[in-house]
C-alpha cells in the first residue's frame, strides 16, 4: 500500500523518510523494515543503534514542533515505530521471537513448559531457595551456609545462560546462512533454545530477589 | 512564529526561562524581585485572586476570609478517594459530581488544573514584563518523571487554561540534564537525583553524541520537602491540645516556621523554633542531628526509588560517570551525604538547584525551535500501560522504561453475537490487577456492524506521545476505516469541561477586571466623602447654608452608590461631587495659603 508524503503530498512506498522531500512518512513497515535491515538474525547491536540514533534525530516530533499538524503525526507515527523497532531487534531473544512471529510460528504455547535438560537444575535450585528461606532467621552458620548453596547456583545459572545466548547465536548463523523457508529442524533448534534461556532468565530473577532482599533484611 | 518558553512548573514555587544567544535565562521579577515565583494562589474574603508573593503576603496578614492554595501540584490528576485525612485538613472540598477534585472557595470551586493555570497566568504577565511586550504564547512545562498520565493531562489541561499553547511536557530531571549537558559537565551514563518540594524523581540517562537518553526513571510524586515540613509539625505540634493543632491556621503558621528551621539547619547546626498560639508560645530547639533523624526515612524512600532506577536500567553494579543533585530538598547535608554515599561519588550541584529545571526547559524550547544543533531527547515512559482483561488481570501493553513515542497495537474482537460496543479500561501500573493500578480513561469503541461474536476485526493502536501522554485510535481492519472512540477520563477533564472553563475564566477575567475597578471607584467615593465630612467640620466658617446643602445632597447621593455595586455610577457620582465642593475646595486652599502668609508676617515682624 502506497503512502501519502503529509509534506509534498506525493504517493510514496511505504518507508519512514519521503524520499523527494525528506519529510517523515507514517508507513506501517515490519521492524527490519523500519531500520532498513533485511530479515536477518544476526545483527550487530552497536551498528543497529547507530542507525537507530540518526534515524531518530531526523524523525522525531522536536525536529517538526512548528510544522503542519498532519506532518507532526507523520514524525510522531514513525518514531514510535521506530523506536519499537529496535527494542525489539536489540534484544537477540526478543528479536528472535518476533522473527518467529513474522514467520507464522507460534512460541507462547510450548513455552510454559520447564525445557526436560533443565528440569533437574530447576528442582534443585528450588529446595535451595526453600532451604534458605527456612534458616534464614536463624542468622548462624546455617543460614550463612544456605546462602552460599544459592549463591553458588546463580554463578551456574549466569554461565549456563552466557551458553545459551552463545547458543542462539549460532542457530542464528545456521537460519541465516540456510535457504528461504528455513528447514524445520533449525527452527525447533531455536524454539528450543529461546525456550530454555526464557526458563533460565526467570530463574535467575528468582535466585536474584531472594539474595537482595536478604541483604535488605 | 513566536519564541517557545520553558516552565517549571513546581509545588514550592515556578519559574519561567527562555534562550537567548544560545545560552537559558530565567526571567525575574521586573521591580527587582526574585526568580522563584512562589506556587501560592489566594483568594481574599472578595474572591480576588493573588498568586505568588502577594498570595503568601495574604497568607501572613491572617485575613480571615482567605483561602491559601499552596502545593497545588499534589493534587493534580487526583480523585476524591485519593484525598488523605491530612489533605482533608488542610483544605475544604467541594462536593461535586465530577471524580476530579475541586478545592471550595466561597460558593465556587477550583480544579487543580484552573489554580495552576493562575500561577501560569502569572509566569506569562511576567516574562511579558520583562521582555518589553514580546507575547508569550508557547511554552514548554516540565512534569515529575514519574507523573502519570492523567497527571501529565491535568498539566497539559492548566496550560491550555491558561490561554498557552503547550508545546511539550519534559521529565523535570531530563531537563536538569540538558542544563547540564549544555555545559558539558557530563558525558556518559548519569544519574539525576531530583527531590523538590513535593515530588521525587530518579533518571538515569545515557549521554552521548547529542543525545540524551534516559535509560530508566522512578520516583514518588507524593514525597517531597513537604513531607519533611510536615514531619517538623509534628515534633514542633507534640504536647499541644490537638483542637488548637488542629487549626488550619495554626498548623500553616507551624509549616512555615518548620520550613524555615530546616532551611536554617543546612547552613547552622541548630536552631529555635519558636510558635505563637494566641496568647501561649511554643519554643523548640532542633540541632540538625535531630532534623536528620525526622527527615532520614523520607531519604531513605528515595534511594529505594534509586535502586530500582538502576536495577532497570541494567547498570546495578556498574559505575556511573555523574550523579547530579536537583531540587531545593537536595541543599539539606543529609542528602547530599546520603547520595555520595549510595552513588559512590561525589554529587555535582554546580547549577542553582531551584532554577536548574527551568534552564532545562528553556533547551528543551531552544530545541523545538530548532535553535541546539543536534540536542535530542528520548525519554521513556515511567509506569506500563495497559488493559484490563477477562477476570480483572492488567495485560501489559507498553512496559514501564520504554523510550518515547512508542506505539503498539492491539486486536479487539466481540463476545457476543451482534455486539455493537466493546469497552476498553485503560489503566497504568506495575501491579498484577487492574484494580490496583490507576484507572486511565475507558474506551468505547463503536457503533459496530452487528456480526457473529469473534468476526469483528478492530484494530486499536496505542500510543504514547512524547508527552508521555496516551493516545488511543482505532480502525476497521478489514475496511480500514478509522472507529470513533468516546473516551471518558477516570479523573480528567474532558474537552467539552476544559471549553466550559476557559469560557468562564475569559467571562470571570473580565469580571475579575470589572471587580477592581469596582473597588477602585469605591476607595475613591469613601476618600472623597471623609476628606469632605472633614472639611466641613474644620472650614464650616468658609461655607453659606445653601452651598452646604448642595454638597452634603451630593454626597448622600454617592454614600448610596457606593453601598451598591454599579462602579459607573459611583464615578459619575464622585465626578459630581467632585465638581459641586470644587468651589470650597479653592477657598479652604486660599484661606490656608492666607494663614501661611500671615504667619511668615509675622514671624518677620517679630
Amino acid at each position: 500500500m502506497m503512502v501519502q508524503c503529509p509534506s509534498c503530498a506525493r504517493l510514496q512506498e511505504p518507508r519512514l523518510i519521503c524520499p523527494d522531500c525528506k519529510a517523515p512518512l507514517a508507513s506501517n513497515l515490519d521492524c527490519f523494515a523500519a531500520l532498513g535491515l533485511p530479515r536477518k538474525l544476526q545483527i550487530d547491536v552497536a551498528s543497529l543503534e547507530t542507525v537507530y540514533h540518526d534515524l531518530g534525530r531526523t524523525l522525531h516530533p522536536d525536529r517538526f514542533a512548528s510544522a503542519l499538524p498532519a506532518v507532526r503525526d507523520a514524525s510522531l507515527r514513525a518514531t514510535a515505530l521506530l523506536t519499537r523497532s529496535y527494542r525489539t531487534l536489540r534484544d537477540p531473544a526478543v528479536r528472535a521471537a518476533y522473527w518467529l512471529e513474522l514467520h507464522g510460528h507460534k512460541l507462547a504455547e510450548n513455552n510454559q513448559r520447564v525445557p526436560p535438560a533443565l528440569a533437574g537444575l530447576v528442582f534443585e535450585a528450588q529446595e535451595e531457595l526453600a532451604e534458605m528461606r527456612y534458616v534464614a532467621g536463624t542468622g548462624g552458620p546455617e543460614a550463612a551456609a544456605a546462602r552460599e548453596k544459592v549463591r553458588a547456583r546463580q554463578l551456574e545459572v549466569d554461565g549456563l545462560l552466557e551458553q545459551s545466548g552463545a547458543e542462539l547465536e549460532r542457530v542464528f548463523a545456521a537460519i541465516d546462512g540456510a535457504g528461504d523457508p528455513p528447514p524445520a529442524e533449525v527452527v525447533a533448534r531455536l524454539k528450543g533454545t529461546l525456550a530454555g534461556g526464557a526458563y533460565l532468565g526467570t530463574l535467575m530473577r528468582d535466585l536474584r530477589k531472594a539474595l537482595d532482599s536478604r541483604t535488605a533484611a | 512564529m513566536s519564541r517557545i518558553f520553558g516552565i517549571d512548573l513546581g509545588t514550592t514555587h515556578s519559574l519561567i526561562a527562555v534562550i537567548e544567544n544560545g545560552a537559558p535565562r530565567v526571567l525575574a521579577e521586573p521591580a527587582g524581585g526574585g526568580a522563584l515565583l512562589p506556587s501560592v494562589v489566594a483568594f481574599d474574603g472578595d474572591n480576588q485572586t493573588r498568586v505568588g508573593a502577594a498570595a503568601v503576603e495574604l497568607e501572613s496578614s491572617g485575613a480571615e476570609n482567605a483561602v491559601v492554595i499552596r502545593s497545588v501540584k499534589r493534587y493534580m490528576g487526583l480523585g476524591h478517594t485519593d484525598l488523605a485525612p491530612e489533605d482533608r485538613r488542610r483544605y475544604t472540598f467541594a462536593d461535586t459530581t465530577s471524580p476530579v477534585v475541586s478545592f471550595k472557595v466561597g460558593a465556587r470551586a477550583y480544579t487543580p488544573p484552573e489554580i495552576s493555570a493562575r500561577i501560569l497566568r502569572e509566569l506569562k504577565r511576567r516574562a511579558e514584563a520583562v521582555l518589553g511586550g514580546e507575547q508569550v504564547e508557547r511554552v514548554v512545562i516540565t512534569v515529575p518523571a514519574y507523573f502519570n498520565d492523567g497527571q501529565r493531562q491535568a498539566t497539559r489541561d492548566a496550560g491550555r487554561l491558561a490561554g498557552l499553547d503547550v508545546v511539550r511536557l519534559v521529565n523535570e530531571p531530563t531537563a536538569a540534564s540538558l542544563a547540564y549537558g549544555l555545559q558539558k559537565l557530563t558525558e556518559g551514563r548519569i544519574a539525576v537525583y531530583d527531590f523538590g518540594g513535593g515530588t521525587f524523581d530518579i533518571s538515569i540517562l545515557n549521554i552521548k553524541g547529542g543525545i540524551f537518553e534516559v535509560l530508566a526513571t522512578s520516583g514518588d510524586t507524593h514525597l517531597g520537602g513537604d513531607d519533611i515540613d510536615r514531619a517538623i509539625v509534628e515534633w514542633l505540634l507534640e504536647g499541644v491540645a490537638p483542637d488548637v493543632a488542629r487549626k488550619r491556621r495554626v498548623w500553616n503558621r507551624a509549616r512555615s516556621v518548620a520550613e524555615a528551621a530546616k532551611r536554617a539547619l543546612s547552613e547552622a547546626e541548630r536552631t529555635e523554633l519558636r510558635l505563637e498560639l494566641g496568647g501561649s508560645t511554643v519554643v523548640k530547639r532542633l540541632t540538625r542531628e535531630a532534623l536528620e533523624r525526622i527527615a532520614a526515612p523520607f531519604v531513605d524512600r528515595t534511594l529505594e526509588c534509586c535502586a530500582r532506577a538502576l536495577a532497570d536500567a541494567g547498570l546495578k553494579d556498574a559505575p556511573l560517570d555523574a550523579v547530579v543533585l536537583v531540587g531545593g530538598s537536595t541543599r539539606m547535608p543529609l542528602v547530599r551525604r546520603e547520595t555520595a554515599r549510595f552513588f559512590g561519588r561525589e554529587p555535582l550541584c554546580s547549577l542553582n538547584p531551584d532554577e536548574v529545571v527551568a534552564l532545562g526547559a528553556a533547551v528543551q524550547a531552544g530545541v523545538l525551535m530548532g535553535a541546539q544543533g543536534d540536542l535530542l531527547l528520548l525519554d521513556v515512559v515511567p509506569l506500563s500501560l495497559g488493559i484490563e482483561t477477562m477476570g480483572g488481570v492488567m495485560e501489559r501493553l507498553i512496559h514501564r522504561n520504554t523510550t518515547i513515542p512508542t506505539s503498539t497495537t492491539e486486536m479487539f474482537t466481540t463476545a457476543v453475537d451482534d455486539q455493537t460496543h466493546v469497552d476498553i479500561h485503560v489503566v497504568q501500573g506495575e501491579r498484577e490487577l487492574a484494580a490496583d493500578c490507576r484507572s486511565l480513561a475507558r474506551f468505547k469503541l463503536g457503533p459496530l456492524t452487528p456480526q457473529p461474536a469473534g468476526l469483528p476485526r478492530v484494530e486499536v493502536t496505542f500510543l504514547v506521545d512524547a508527552n508521555g501522554i496516551l493516545n488511543v485510535t482505532a480502525r476497521d481492519q478489514r475496511t480500514g476505516r478509522e472507529h470513533s472512540l468516546d473516551v471518558k477520563p477516570s479523573y480528567g477533564l474532558t474537552d467539552d469541561e476544559i471549553e466550559r472553563m476557559l469560557e468562564e475564566a475569559i467571562d470571570l477575567g473580565e469580571q475579575d477586571i470589572e471587580q477592581r475597578l469596582l473597588i477602585t471607584a469605591r476607595n475613591d467615593a469613601v476618600h472623597i466623602m471623609t476628606a469632605l465630612r472633614k472639611q466641613l467640620k474644620d472650614y464650616a466658617e468658609l461655607s453659606d447654608p445653601a452651598e452646604r446643602e448642595r454638597m452634603e445632597g451630593a454626597a448622600r447621593k454617592l454614600a448610596a452608590a457606593e453601598a451598591g455595586s454599579d462602579r459607573e455610577l459611583i464615578a459619575r457620582l464622585v465626578e459630581e461631587l467632585n465638581e459641586i465642593s470644587r468651589p470650597f475646595a479653592e477657598r479652604i486652599m486660599d484661606h490656608a495659603i492666607q494663614q501661611a502668609v500671615e504667619k511668615r508676617t509675622l514671624e518677620e515682624l517679630s
